[in-house]
């Protein structure tokens, strides 16, 4: 493995996640302002359809990347200090899997009940 | 016209201070003029410059502000109290005379000659006249170091971060015909602080007195990457 943190990789996935997430705020826009769903159930079926769930997902993964990507970048640029860095690091790393986790775990509920 | 310019003597001085200045303004007058007249009244006043024409790069100060070069600067165009600093991030040696060190290795960084892989021809290697259109807006850097001090990027990480003037100079190279270290120099600038320290904030566009653009040079090394890479 190399020994550099990625310079290239991260770069990309951050403009490719933005773009993502772009369109697909887009689209909800979209979808809240001239086809509001109506309670509940509407809401459940509409995150139950098996593309949208996955374009959730997608949504989801793309904003936990795009933030790693940038909190590293605010993190790399001003705490110098390694321990504090890598404490840092490690707690925004925690911090987006829990918040990936809890979002993923909703859709996947959404599917069940 | 009054001028209040940072003063630091390291062997008396604990931190930077003020100092003000009355100096009289004369039709045409460049910011340089007025930094010799203050020195003219007091003798112990440092700083550098040496062309007086915007070619040499040796007196680049922070003017109101703005990292700018005394000697194209005129000081009608000025806001009064003209406060002059020296570029900031860098290690002051004396009053407006900082310690360049760090700027002049990122730039030797970037390998900046041409690199050949065939064997040299006995003449000149030709260039199209589009091929050399490339090189302008890259090749008229004069090293002031106006943009690297002005881009916080380079203040926070002048070690690992090439800055805008190294990395103007690094896409000079690629972009140049007869340079065949492509590959080389794309590897020497991967990894997240030579090249992508950059945030695209663009002070170095606003303070480059030559008017040139390495924010875009950053963008076309980006771009570049990204083709070798996929």
């Amino acid at each position: 493995m190399s020994r550099k943190a990625s310079g290239l990789k991260a770069w990309v996935l951050q403009r490719a996640t933005a773009l993502y997430i772009g369109l697909f705020t887009l689209a909800l826009l979209g979808v809240l302002l001239f086809d509001p769903p109506h309670g509940y159930a509407q809401w459940r079926d509409g995150f139950a359809d098996p593309l949208i769930g996955i374009a959730t997902l997608v949504y989801i993964v793309s904003i936990l990347l795009h933030a790693w990507v940038g909190v590293r970048d605010v993190l790399i640029d001003y705490v110098r200090p390694l321990g504090l860095r890598v404490t840092l690091l490690a707690l925004v790393v925690l911090g987006l899997v829990a918040c990936g986790l809890w979002a993923s775990q909703s859709l996947i509920l959404v599917r069940l009940v | 016209m009054k001028f209040l310019v940072s003063r630091y003597n390291p062997d008396r001085d604990a931190k930077p201070h003020m100092q003000a200045f009355e100096v009289e303004v004369w039709r045409g007058m460049m910011l340089r003029d007025a930094l010799l007249e203050i020195k003219r009244q007091d003798e112990s006043f440092a700083f550098r410059h040496s062309c007086g024409e915007g070619v040499c790069g040796s007196d680049g100060v922070n003017v109101n502000g703005s990292n700018r070069l005394a000697c194209i600067t005129p000081v009608a165009d000025l806001k009064a109290p003209v406060e002059i600093r020296p570029f900031p991030g860098r290690p002051i040696i004396r009053d407006l005379v900082v310690d360049m060190s760090q700027f002049y290795a990122q730039y030797k960084a970037v390998e900046p000659w041409l690199v050949r892989e065939d064997p040299m021809p006995e003449q000149e290697i030709l260039q199209s006249p589009a091929e050399r259109d490339r090189l302008d807006g890259l090749y008229e850097c004069i090293l002031c170091g106006c943009c690297s001090t002005a881009c916080p990027s380079f203040w926070w990480n002048p070690d690992k971060f090439h800055g805008p003037q190294a990395l103007l100079t690094a896409w000079r190279f690629l972009a140049d015909s007869r340079d065949q270290a492509t590959e080389h120099r794309l590897d020497a600038l991967e990894g997240p602080y030579r090249l992508f320290r950059c945030h695209t904030i663009m002070s170095c566009v606003e303070a480059c007195p030559k008017g040139l653009n390495p924010t875009r040079a950053i963008g076309h090394i980006k771009q570049l990457m990204l083709e070798k890479a996929i």
